[in-house]
């Protein structure tokens, strides 16, 4: 009665044909399967965000995301922001202001902070911290976090000529 | 007692219209379980506080979602409509704005971006937020089963603690609301210990219409969050406060009758006590609130 | 060889960002739950669901035939060796052996194919239990009569703790002014957001490896040869990057690694166990609740005569770290004020709860929290602006305290200052709107202890030929930024920059021992290790760099990579080139190691007398806070700290530390605690158990920290700690702003709003005078 099913899953630009069971979240399979292992198992229950992944686009906590519903969709992890040994603008700034202590949560954020500034690119101090109450840090107290994401929109401001 | 776990093993099915939705239900409902976002039933599911052998997954079934103006002027809401599209709707933000609100004001992006509007109600649980909000917008459930569909008043939907007043084989498909009056407006106002992402610990919903001088309510609707075993309508209160000119006294009195009305349970996350001061105060609050939204409202609604 | 004085710094004193921030940006940082091995299998913990029973009988007969299930394991597969935190305590067992005294306690282990089989085995493990009566509440269990934790220990008491300094009762004899109150603090947990994870392997020699999040290696390393009946040399601890600490289980060897060893022993395969976030908030390491009664005599000025500290902790189920904990308490309420007449006692009591242990802050954050509240209460008694007696009373430099601290460098009044300045307190105090308050508070900590056992800390280094330096300690980078600060430090030695350095994880079979971290001593203690390790090397290549160049080593300077002599710079030549040299043409290699332990002194535990540390910190800072009268929700909306933490190695990394300290309090403070009914936490999520959130934090403008730079002659280039003392004074400080915005005192933590709205409520109805909300 229980079976495998087949589904495919683009990810980071990248396409895996899996078959899996149909009990296993995103989260599970992009870790155990796919052995991308940048976001994490934290709270398990959608309250820390460390293991949010972007899913189309917007951000969402994949431990609660079935992975046979990720089909068709376009997964983009952590590990897909660096381009060929670069870093994106977000985990320069990240890595460039103290975001960054014991660096479980910071995964999740950086996620969150590719869709905030997708959407919103010059956020306020206001938006960015609304964009971030799905994100827990215990180590950083939050403001060096603040600092990078306004860094990071200032950044790619600079670079889009504006 | 259980420590959280893997999910259980389960089959999922995928319909992709709500005809094939309802068949399924048919066909599985004593075994089977809705999957709307997923954000609530798989928690449960983790705990173990429920195994069904099949899980219906409506994410494919696109016509559940959306938000759509309807021939007669009312809006329909698609069961499976996102939070985070409730919150930014142009419509439901212009015209029914506690409700976009009250979406906003629900745990954080990554929840709003899966969450679903349907999921908040046939979820069924006290402390969810969209349900206030919507009653005091008059809204209606439209359910479909394989033997046709039927629409009741949002506050028939809840008969008690847990449990909605849908069959077993029938399914949520949304919500459709009244176009809004003139002058009127609305705010849904909750409590929680911290700034963001908490359960709530007690919310409610005012809706007020006010009569063309301003100053009094032709028509209040009231309705709370973690103050009964369901969501609930307070017509106690709305009655003290209908056709009554605004003064602090009446809100004295519609917060007394809010107590007398609503039934909060004494739990670990907050005592009895407690919600009845949050009520009486946040109702105060909220209807004020509900009063100043009305009276900036402007003009034409269509 | 002396190394010239220099006024400023190459690479310490820049903010720097933290070695390892690329690949933790990047999502490659490998921690535990990360890492598979081939083979690997995975395993679950079953916990007991009674508070206290008598274990009658463990059946694995069913477990062990579901298919996938590879090993099941009880108490009885382990030697049955205790093990623990203090030679006198040691309390602990891998898995319980014949009794369980707490909901959560680890019974019986299961490795299997995957996780979905190990969690189904565990509903088939069949354990008889009887249970037995059981005793939550510490002044319950110290009654006669009261059921036993432990056979054996009377009246439950876990660690008594006492001592007297100068003359107590005379002192409060002839004060002007006494003041007794009582506070009450909850149990909190770490919160980090890497849940406990290991793999462990018992391999085909014998030997054991444990790959897990420790802060202390080798404390586990010594636990698992203890509880295992092994060799040290047969077991083998491999720290992988650590997802958050803040002490607690990652200090210590927990039952799932003695499982994930046990069980890879029983099957040939390494296994893997990870816990889940409601376990992590099930079972101990957690702050020690606290029942506080201070007593405190003043002269009419408020200079403070005599404290007297009667102090109940809530120990839990096993001793962790208790006696030392109850010392500290005591200890540290002789810093940051003059308390010439001290009397202290403790009672650690035990009950069939989650054990407590340490956690950020340590016990001093209890104290420092009751007795800033009350020094505002006696302010405002006697009529005195809460500055001015928290200057008359400050600690200075040169201080010896009543229990033997020696009180070097300690900028206490400057941090007071600095913070009245900035959070513009004169402007403030007194004339905020109402429901809007300020309220101040301080803390101090200490920079490492001398501990009774090991203390000291090692550093090896290796410079390679192409300039590149290997710096190994024994420490752990846990998200602290260790690693950078090491590095830096070595760096600024041997006059390269902070890339030029490679800082490794601690692996038992190739890092100098240590006692890992805590207690905020790795900036103090390895850092100096570091520093005269890096002396050696500098030493060692100057001579080879002299030869080579025909100069004098004394006139040698490193910097910008080069040797050169700073009478001559026409002699000069780069690092790597000396260290090639060096290595092909005479044979010699740059291996130099360091050592510090600061262990000049020694503490008498039994009497509290004695200097602890090498250095201490003061901290201070005001908080600004909005209460909603209808509801009791407390809003910061502005932190103002200063802390002393000598000079600021790393300035970027002091700031996430004492910034993460402040948030940490903070929920503390107001949102966090385990509730629990009858030994069962009820609220072991993070949805309800509530962490601040970045929208929890006061607008950046709003929030401020400053360091107070002084130049500790006993630290690495001047450094203290930082990242606990920061923390102490907050939660008095909130206490204090909330007493100033509503006149509601509350002495019961957290300080949530119910509490508020119904202490307000209780002072409109006695009209006038403020409420203080009892200890309950």
């Amino acid at each position: 009665m229980k079976h495998l099913m087949p589904i495919t899953l683009r990810v980071n630009g990248e396409i895996h044909e899996l078959l899996v069971p149909p009990w296993r979240t995103l989260l599970e399979v992009l870790r155990e399967m796919i052995g991308l292992t940048g976001a994490k198992r934290s709270c398990q229950e959608g309250q820390c965000g460390a293991c949010s992944v972007l899913v189309d686009g917007k951000s969402v906590n994949s431990c609660l995301y079935l992975a046979v519903e990720a089909q068709d969709k376009d997964i983009c992890t952590v590990e897909g922001l660096m381009r060929e040994g670069v870093l994106d603008q977000i985990q320069k700034s990240f890595v460039q202001k103290g975001a960054i202590q014991c660096g479980f949560c910071t995964p999740g954020f950086v996620v969150a902070t590719t869709s905030l500034l997708n959407e919103n690119p010059e956020p306020s101090e206001d938006e960015i911290r609304h964009a971030m109450v799905g994100h827990l840090c215990r180590c950083t107290g939050y403001v060096q976090i603040v600092e990078a994401i306004q860094d990071a929109a200032g950044q790619l401001k600079q670079q889009r000529g504006g | 007692m259980t420590y959280l776990r893997r999910l259980p093993k389960f089959e999922y099915l995928a319909p992709r219209t709500i005809a094939e939705a309802c068949d399924l239900l048919a066909a599985y409902h004593d075994r089977a379980e809705l999957l709307a976002g997923g954000t609530d039933l798989l928690m449960q599911m983790r705990r173990r506080e429920t195994t069904p052998a099949y899980l219906i997954g409506l994410k494919g079934v696109t016509e559940l979602s959306g938000v759509r103006k309807l021939d007669d002027g009312n809006v329909f809401i698609g069961a499976m409509t996102t939070l985070h599209t409730i919150l930014s709707s142009p419509v439901l933000r212009s015209h029914y704005d506690v409700l976009a609100k009250a979406a906003a004001g629900i745990g954080g992006p990554e929840l709003r971006n899966v969450a679903t509007v349907g999921g908040n109600i046939a979820g069924a649980l006290p402390c969810a937020d969209l349900p206030p909000a919507l009653m005091t917008l008059g809204a209606k459930v439209r359910l479909a089963s394989s033997s046709g569909e039927r629409i009741l008043p949002l506050e028939d939907f809840f008969p008690s603690f847990g449990v909605t007043a849908a069959r077993p084989d029938e399914l949520l498909t949304g919500i459709e609301l009244p176009s809004v009056p003139l002058s009127s407006g609305g705010i849904y106002l909750k409590f929680h210990d911290r700034q963001s992402m908490d359960m709530t610990t007690v919310g409610v919903s005012a809706f007020v219409t006010l009569e063309q001088d301003g100053g009094s309510f032709r028509d209040v609707k009231i309705a709370v969050a973690s103050g009964a075993p369901v969501p609930l309508r307070l017509r106690k209160a709305e009655a003290v406060l209908c056709g009554r000119t605004f003064a602090e006294e009446a809100l004295e009195e519609a917060a007394l009758a809010v107590c007398e009305e609503a039934n909060p349970r004494s739990s670990w996350r907050a005592t009895r006590d407690y919600r009845f001061a949050l009520l009486k105060n946040l109702t105060k609050r909220a209807i004020r609130g509900a009063r100043e939204n009305a009276a900036s409202r402007t003009g034409d609604l269509s | 060889m002396n190394s010239p004085v220099r006024n400023t710094f190459d690479v310490v004193g820049q903010p720097t960002p933290k070695k390892d921030g690329i690949p933790k940006a990047c999502g490659q940082a490998e921690y535990a739950d990360d890492l598979s091995m081939p083979g690997m299998l995975h395993g679950k913990l079953l916990r007991s669901p009674h508070a206290h029973a008598r274990i009658v009988r463990i059946d694995t007969t069913r477990a062990k035939a579901l298919p996938g299930v590879r090993a099941v394991i009880t108490g009885a597969d382990f030697p049955g060796v205790r093990y623990g935190n203090l030679p006198q305590t040691r309390d602990y067992l891998p898995l319980a052996l014949d009794v369980v005294r707490y909901i959560g306690e680890e019974v019986a282990a299961v490795a299997a194919v995957d996780e979905d089989t190990a969690e189904e085995a565990l509903d088939l493990i069949d354990v008889e239990y009887e249970p037995l009566p059981a005793v939550f509440d510490p002044d319950e269990a110290m009654k006669p009569g009261a059921p036993l934790v432990h056979d054996k220990v009377a009246n439950n008491i876990s660690a008594k703790t006492a001592f007297e300094f100068g003359k107590v009762d005379e002192a409060f004899t002839h004060a002007d002014y006494v003041r007794e109150d009582v506070y009450e603090t909850q149990p909190v947990k770490q919160g980090m957001l890497e849940p406990h994870a290991c793999i462990g392997l018992w391999d085909a020699t014998g030997k054991v490896s444990l790959w897990s999040c420790k802060m202390s290696p080798y404390v586990v390393w010594r636990q698992l040869a203890m509880g295992l009946g092994l060799e040290l040399r047969n077991v083998r601890v491999v720290q992988t990057v650590v997802g958050g600490g803040f002490s607690g289980g990652k200090q210590e060897a927990m039952p799932m690694d003695f499982c994930a060893v046990m069980l890879s022993k029983k099957t040939g395969r390494p296994v893997k166990i990870v816990h889940t976030m409601d376990e992590v908030l099930t079972i101990g390491h957690m702050r020690h609740p606290m029942k506080i009664w201070l007593r405190t005599a003043t002269d009419k000025s408020g200079r403070i005569l005599a404290q007297h500290c009667r102090m109940v902790a809530n120990g839990g189920a096993y001793s962790s770290i208790g006696g030392f904990s109850m010392y500290l308490a005591g200890a540290m309420l002789n810093i940051p004020y003059r308390i010439p007449n001290l009397r202290y006692e403790a009672y650690r009591v035990y009950t069939n709860n989650g054990f407590c242990g340490a956690l950020r802050g340590h016990t001093n954050t209890q104290i420092c929290f009751a007795r800033d509240c009350q020094l505002e209460l006696i302010a405002v008694d006697l009529g005195i602006d809460p500055i001015d007696i928290r200057h008359r009373n400050a600690l200075q430099p040169g201080d010896v305290t009543a229990n033997g601290f020696r009180i070097g460098t300690f900028a206490f009044d400057e941090c007071i200052d600095r913070v009245v300045q900035l959070s513009g307190w004169r402007e403030k105090r007194g004339r905020l709107p109402k429901y809007r308050g300020i309220g101040f508070g301080c803390g101090s900590h200490i920079s490492g202890a001398r501990l009774m056992g090991h203390s000291a800390s090692a550093a090896e280094i290796r410079i390679q030929e192409d300039g590149t330096v290997h710096l190994t300690t024994g420490s752990t980078d846990v998200g602290q930024g260790a690693d950078t600060v090491l590095s830096m430090i070595a760096a600024e030695v041997l006059g390269v920059s902070v890339d030029d350095v490679r800082y490794i994880r601690v692996d038992s079979d190739s890092t100098p021992v240590d006692p890992g971290t805590f207690g905020s001593r790795v900036t103090f203690f390895t850092g100096n290790a570091v520093k005269r390790a890096a002396e050696d090397a500098r030493r060692q290549l100057a001579m080879i760099a002299a030869e080579r160049l025909g100069a004098n080593p004394d006139d040698l300077v490193f910097r910008n990579r080069e040797i050169v002599n700073r009478h001559d710079d026409r002699q000069r030549i780069s690092l790597k080139e000396a260290v090639r040299w060096g290595a092909f043409q005479t044979g010699r290699l740059i291996i130099s190691h360091g050592t510090y332990a600061a262990g000049d002194e020694k503490i008498d535990f039994r009497t509290g007398h004695g200097n602890l540390s090498p250095a201490y910190n003061p901290s201070a800072c005001a908080v600004e806070v909005e209460v909603d009268p209808d509801t009791g929700q407390v809003k910061i909306v502005g932190f103002w700290g200063a802390d002393d933490s000598g000079f600021p190695i790393n300035p970027m990394g002091v700031k996430g530390q004492v910034i993460g300290a402040t948030v940490m309090s903070f929920g503390h403070a107001l949102f966090e605690t385990l509730i629990r009914i009858d030994g069962k936490v009820m609220n072991p999520s993070f949805r309800d158990y509530k962490m601040p959130l970045m929208t929890d934090i006061p607008r950046l403008a709003n929030f401020r920290h400053d360091n107070v730079i002084t130049f500790e002659p006993e630290g690495p280039f001047g450094a203290k700690e930082a990242g606990q003392g920061a923390g102490t004074g907050v939660i008095a400080a909130l206490a204090n702003a909330i007493y100033d915005a509503t006149g509601v005192r509350l002495n019961c933590l957290p300080m949530s709003p119910d509490r508020i709205l119904f202490a307000l409520r209780q002072k409109e109805e006695s009209a006038g005078a403020p409420s203080e909300v009892a200890a309950e």
